[in-house]
């Protein structure tokens, strides 16, 4: 289960170190998460995100619960691929991104200055639209992250086939883990990009298009995935796929033209019968 | 708009199922007439007729599955069509109804209660259909309301009805001389008269139901579902 590491801090020293800038608190234990599921584990208060002097997000505020997962869909140019970018701080990666508003990861804000974003990442891994394994082995796609982590001193394997079963690969692979990654299908490959994401063991998993290049059966196997790697970790995807919305999230956020959050709420309630007009438009297909 | 197929063919259910309430509504009242005047060639126009309602029915049944399986409705979409899987089956089964009240009329006598007017009563639950099918067209959600509760007045005059002809029934005093022909007859009679009296009370339930998914369908309000 995942450990308590702080994030001001490049190494893997021990929860005690590094006090006082955490953005995770070390008495937070996985009974807790079991007892309080549904706690918060990230917040947004008017997070707003521009590329130059255009706004891609409008002044954002939510809160993403623990151990569930949260969609997020919208037309295409809304800025949610932008908001999710910002929950492991990737927009740092891009030129002219600014960012305004607070994010915070278990109460502390992200974007202050002492966070160190690598160590971020670590805590927040990421999965994107098109299956991209390293030109690896199997087995070292999966270490990757361990060995940049300078945590591979122990059982490396173990954490591997661990990583693999939690993805729902290791029945596949198990016979051929020296084999490039680059072997596998297309399913196969994103299954063993989220092995990758998680065997560092971060808190939150965050999947940008995960399935929208995937064929029907692969996609259902990481649809099936998702739902299950929820019981462990904080699930954020963002899709096109409404349906596949409707089908394995637990909450929805629905933003629209201009970046706005226009409405957020079970995932249920806004299939059914959302407040807003504009996204019963959207989801129904009136508009966009 | 987008999705322009897919607006139409939600247009065209929706345009399916008021004709389908308005072909049960003229079944509903035919029965009523036959019964009135005992025409047996209307009655057997109305029980031959409950074939068309019921292909209609499996038609429009069909069609509410492919736009679940085929377009993936949601929002007030996918509470529309749900309500429109329901609804058609009410209509169904007042459909039934009305061959049910065909089917009385070939031996009905009526008149041995005058106090009880089956006609009345028949008059009140067909404005109740119109009314819910009025409702369901214009999404009316007062006017939902005010159907579940005017079928509590409904319910008390078919009670009214019913014990009327059960009182005196009791009362009556067959002596030893009235012949067993007699009163097997009276008993058919009776018979007959108190399945009016429920068809027509169910007919009203049926009323109840699609209002209540018309107030589902609107306001995604489950509150006359029961």
């Amino acid at each position: 289960m995942t450990d308590t590491a702080p994030l001001d801090d490049t190494t893997t020293g021990s929860p005690a170190e590094g006090a006082g800038d955490r953005l995770i608190e070390t008495d937070v234990t996985t009974t807790d998460r079991e007892m309080a599921p549904a706690d918060s584990v990230i917040e947004t208060r008017d997070l707003a995100v521009y590329y130059g002097e255009e706004q891609a997000l409008a002044p954002t505020t939510m809160a993403i619960p623990e151990h569930r997962v949260t969609a997020i869909i919208g037309p295409s140019g809304c800025g949610k691929s932008t908001f999710l970018r910002c929950i492991n701080r990737m927009n740092d990666l891009i030129d002219g991104c600014s960012v305004d508003g607070e994010l915070d990861f278990r109460g502390k804000n992200v974007y202050d200055e002492d966070v160190d974003p690598v160590a971020l990442r670590r805590k927040i891994g990421m999965v994107f639209q098109k299956p991209n394994p390293f030109p690896k082995s199997i087995r070292e796609n999966v270490a990757y992250g361990l060995r940049v982590q300078g945590k591979d001193d122990g059982d490396v394997d173990a954490t591997v086939e661990s990583a693999l079963r939690r993805a729902a690969l290791w029945d596949e692979v198990k016979d051929q883990l020296d084999s490039s990654g680059l072997d596998l299908s297309g399913g196969q490959q994103q299954r063993l990009c989220i092995a990758r994401a998680i065997a560092p063991d971060p808190e939150v998993i965050l999947m940008d298009e995960p399935a929208s290049a995937l064929d029907p059966v692969a996609t259902s196997k990481v649809e099936d995935l998702i739902t299950e790697l929820a019981e462990d970790y904080t699930v954020v995807v963002v899709t096109h796929n409404m349906q596949q919305a409707a089908r394995i999230s637990d909450r929805t956020a629905v933003f629209l033209t201009g970046g706005e959050l226009v409405e957020y709420d079970d995932t249920q309630r806004i299939f059914q019968n959302p407040e807003d007009q504009r996204v019963e438009d959207y989801i129904t297909g009136k508009f966009g | 708009m987008a999705r322009k197929d897919y607006q139409e063919k939600l247009a065209d259910l929706r345009g399916d199922v008021l004709y389908m309430s308005e072909l049960v509504i003229e079944r509903l009242r035919q029965g009523l007439d036959a019964l009135e005047r005992k025409d047996e060639r209307l009655a057997r126009d109305v029980i031959e007729g409950d074939h068309e309602i019921n292909q209609l029915y499996l038609d429009l049944e069909q069609d509410c599955i492919d736009l679940l399986a085929l377009q993936q409705p949601v929002a007030g979409d996918l509470r529309f069509i749900a309500s429109a899987f329901k609804i058609i089956t009410d209509l169904e089964r007042i459909g039934d109804l009305a061959t049910n009240l065909a089917g009385y009329a070939e031996d009905a006598e009526q008149d041995r209660y005058p106090d009880v007017d089956v006609q009345s009563l028949g008059d009140e639950v067909i404005e109740m259909v119109e009314t819910a099918m009025d409702a369901f067209a214009d999404e009316d959600v007062e006017a939902c309301r005010e159907i579940a509760t005017h079928d509590d007045e409904i319910d008390a005059m078919c009670e009214d009805a019913s014990q009327t002809v059960v009182r005196d029934l009791i009362e009556r005093e067959f002596g030893p001389d009235v012949p067993q022909a007699e009163i097997e007859e009276l008993m058919q009679d009776v018979s007959r008269l108190l399945l009016t009296i429920r068809d027509l009370e169910r007919v009203g339930d049926h009323a109840v139901n699609i209002a209540a998914r018309t107030l589902y369908m609107v306001e995604s309000d489950d509150e006359l579902i029961y």
